[in-house]
């Protein structure tokens, strides 16, 4: 359940470390994002020497949230934390690498590219 | 463990059980396991006592109460899996911990080996095929990756060079024509020329990276311990005007 103003971790390697949410996007007036989300995000805190730096506007997929996500099978996922992976304009992923497990829902969501760099699918 | 001890204890002290249990409850910590358990126990006597009918039972409660403790004691293991699954499913599971180490546990839907390898052939094929494709379109450096061990949602992986947007969308789109025409799959993933362009049939991923995406994600690094598959064309000398 990412809304605005929702902080965020950054589970890539881009250079940003935290996220804020600024708006979801999909239909107009959505409340909520979940797994599998595009989201507008500001970037709240980078690391130092890297291409991205703070307060700059970006897109982002959720790939982790805290909130649990169900699947049909019963199954219930659900992390410690919630995070994103930094994306651009076409879908690409800013960053190389992807930390930790990610959901295999994205793929279905057309984020293979975000789950072929990443270390572990649920 | 508590169930080991509580048991051995059982088995031991034979007819006195009862008696033993209430002493034994100031010294145990798990003193409510403990009270519960000689109930349970008089109650199986009855029921499953080598099949005694249920007058019998009554006439031969001192002579099988003996025998009943051996025997239990004997084959606690399996007798405590059979008998009781619905009411005591932790000690179930802490006895099979024991005895096996690890929790087993095969889903239904897997298919057998022998399918797997028809799978894993027919995919390779697949890949080598669209592999083929994208060399005649004049892809470079193109790589057939066996990804299966490494990850579980895809078996290979097909990573190729284009050197330009057309290019990229030449090799996308004669993929995607021949393997419907052929195979009848349609990818998933982009469907416009991307830098990274992914086309997704399940099994086989293909990635067409511009040369400096190529060197930028460098999945063929992250994917370092999969097998390459030689492809046939590889070898053919290169052509020349």
């Amino acid at each position: 359940m990412i809304q605005p103003q929702t902080h965020l971790n950054v589970a890539d390697n881009s250079g940003a470390r935290e996220l804020m949410c600024i708006r979801i996007i999909g239909a107009s007036n959505r409340r909520y994002a979940h797994i599998g989300d595009v989201i507008v995000a500001v970037i709240k805190e980078a690391i130092p020497n890297t291409p991205l730096e703070k307060s700059e506007v970006i897109r982002a997929v959720i790939v982790r949230t805290c909130k649990e996500l169900k699947r049909d099978n019963g199954m219930i996922l659900r992390y410690d934390d919630n995070a994103a992976v930094l994306i651009d304009q076409e879908g690409n992923p800013k960053g190389t690498r992807i930390f930790g497990a990610i959901a295999r829902e994205l793929r279905q969501l057309n984020f293979t590219k975000i789950v072929s760099l990443a270390p572990e699918v649920l | 463990m508590v169930v080991g001890t509580m048991l051995s204890v059982a088995s031991t002290g034979a007819g006195t059980a009862t008696e033993f249990f209430g002493e034994f409850r100031h010294l145990c910590r798990v003193e409510s396991k403990f009270r519960q358990r000689p109930k349970r126990i008089s109650v199986r006597k009855c029921m499953d006592g080598n099949n005694f009918s249920h007058h019998n039972c009554i006439y031969r409660v001192p002579s099988t109460r003996n025998f009943n403790f051996k025997t239990r004691g004997s084959y606690l293991v399996m007798a405590i899996g059979k008998e009781n699954v619905s009411e005591d499913t932790d000690d179930t599971y802490d006895d099979l911990f024991n005895k096996f180490g690890k929790v087993v546990f095969r889903r239904k839907d897997q298919k057998p080996h022998s399918e797997e390898v028809d799978d894993d052939a027919e995919s390779l094929s697949f890949a080598v095929e669209m592999a083929k494709v994208a060399s005649e379109v004049k892809a470079a450096d193109i790589k057939v990756l066996f990804v299966k061990p490494l990850v579980y949602w895809t078996r290979f992986f097909i990573i190729a060079t284009a050197f330009s947007r057309p290019q990229i969308d030449a090799i996308g789109s004669k993929i995607r024509d021949l393997a419907e025409k052929k195979y009848a799959k349609v990818p998933s993933g982009d469907s416009k020329p991307n830098s990274w362009t992914l086309l997704d049939f399940g099994d086989v991923v293909i990635h067409i990276f511009l040369p400096q995406q190529r060197a930028f994600y460098n999945l063929e690094e992250f994917y370092g311990n999969a097998t390459s598959i030689e492809l046939p064309f590889e070898n053919q000398p290169p052509f020349r005007s």
